[in-house]
């Protein structure tokens, strides 16, 4: 049984296509097929976060438009079995596509792969609408900030109105030292703000720009403490919804970790 | 010994050049995105034209260059197609109406 999800945020530049790139990468680790598909029509960019640019010869319109077969269209990624990536068209517009289109598409791609995992562009017209088409169910990425908290909470609305089942959240570039310092909202004040389930938080980390830099999604680095919180989201995603999240506990270094010893700094306050 | 270091300290984990590689990857792909040709695209192109070319001259294949380049106020394919030699072929009949030069 395949599933459809989309990345979505209304926000622009919360962390949509890093997330679709990793989750792409952590369910095909676990043993899954899955495709990813850049439906920013215009403004590609998955392939480069993967690194797939070169690779390139027909994107999502070409196959829409009957100008390839589907086959075709995909890029199959060398480093990591069972992941493929459809582009976005570079030089279309969003009305490029419609609904109906993407609800093919999707059902066509359903039927190689185990995952089919939507990158949806920022907004609500009909680039959303389109990305959300074909869509089985919603994961809503946001940071811990107002703005894209209420833009959250408009797109958790939206998501509903396509008759999707309650989206799940992913909370992005949390920051522990600000939020244990009190200046940065915390897990359970966006969830009850948002009250959706969450799937998984993940760090605001410098190791996400050097593997932007590189083309190669930080969820491969092993020893990447983001790339873990991407395997974890990966594998309660790919049917182990228990597995604990990561612990985001501030890494306070050797200093107060001795004064703590002491007792002259307070106990961790452990990011759940 | 330094990676230990880095673990205590929280020092950067890989000393990186990533800086490089994103600024190499960038300008290759703003190249590609203005003529809307991606290096995928840009080989197949390259597999045609030899084809044709190959009718006509021996080439070298392994040492034949194509790529988009950005001069002062556009953008050029350039290419270097090394030549071996000519290759012997039955000399075409002149088109009609053409009359041959005399020898
Ligand atoms: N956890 C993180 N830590 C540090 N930087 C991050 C993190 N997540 C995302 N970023 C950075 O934030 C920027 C936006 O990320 P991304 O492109 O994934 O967002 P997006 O939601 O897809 O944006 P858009 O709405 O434009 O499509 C990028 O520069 C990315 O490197
Ligand atoms: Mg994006």
């Amino acid at each position: 049984m395949s599933e459809c999800i989309v990345i979505t945020s209304g926000k622009g530049g919360v962390g949509k296509t890093t997330t679709t790139a990793n989750l792409g990468v952590a369910l095909a680790q676990q043993g899954h097929t899955v495709a990813v598909v850049d439906a920013d029509i215009g403004l590609r960019n998955l392939d480069v976060i993967l690194g797939l640019e070169n690779r390139i010869v027909y994107d999502l319109v070409h196959v829409i438009e009957g100008e390839c077969r589907l086959k075709q269209g995909l890029i199959k990624d060398k480093r990591l079995d069972g992941l493929s990536l459809l582009p976005a068209a570079q030089t279309r517009d969003k009305n490029a596509v419609t609904p109906d289109q993407m609800r093919k598409l999707v059902a066509e791609l359903k039927e190689h792969f185990d995952y089919v995992l939507v990158d949806c562009p920022a907004g609500i017209e009909q680039g959303f609408k389109n990305a959300v088409a074909g869509a089985d169910k919603a994961i809503i990425v946001t940071t811990p900030e107002v703005s894209a908290i209420r833009d959250a909470d408009r797109i958790i609305g939206m998501v509903e109105a396509a008759e999707l089942p309650e989206p799940q959240l992913i909370i992005n570039r949390f920051r522990a030292k600000m939020v244990q310092s009190g200046d940065m909202m915390n897990k359970e004040d966006i969830l009850e703000i948002l009250a959706i389930p969450l799937l998984g938080v993940v760090p605001d980390h410098e190791d996400i720009i050097v593997s932007a830099n590189r083309g190669v999604p930080v969820a491969f680095d092993d020893e990447s403490l983001v790339g873990e919180a991407y395997r974890r989201i990966g594998r309660r995603l790919g049917g182990e919804p228990d597995v604990p999240l990561l612990d985001l506990t501030v890494d306070d270094g050797l200093w107060t970790t001795i004064k703590r010893w002491m007792g002259l700094a307070p106990a961790r306050e452990v990011a759940r | 010994m330094r990676d230990l270091f880095n673990r205590f300290f929280g020092g950067p984990k890989t000393v990186g050049k990533s800086k490089e590689e994103a600024k190499q990857r960038l300008k290759f792909l703003l190249i590609h995105d203005q003529v809307d040709l991606t290096p995928a695209q840009l080989d197949t192109m390259k597999a045609e034209i030899l084809e044709v070319i190959a009718k006509y001259v021996e080439i070298d294949q392994d040492g034949t260059e194509f790529k988009l380049e950005k001069e002062e106020d556009c953008i050029a394919l350039v290419s270097s197609i090394p030549v071996r030699r000519v290759v012997e072929r039955p000399a075409s009949p002149p088109p009609a109406g053409v009359t041959p030069a005399p020898a």
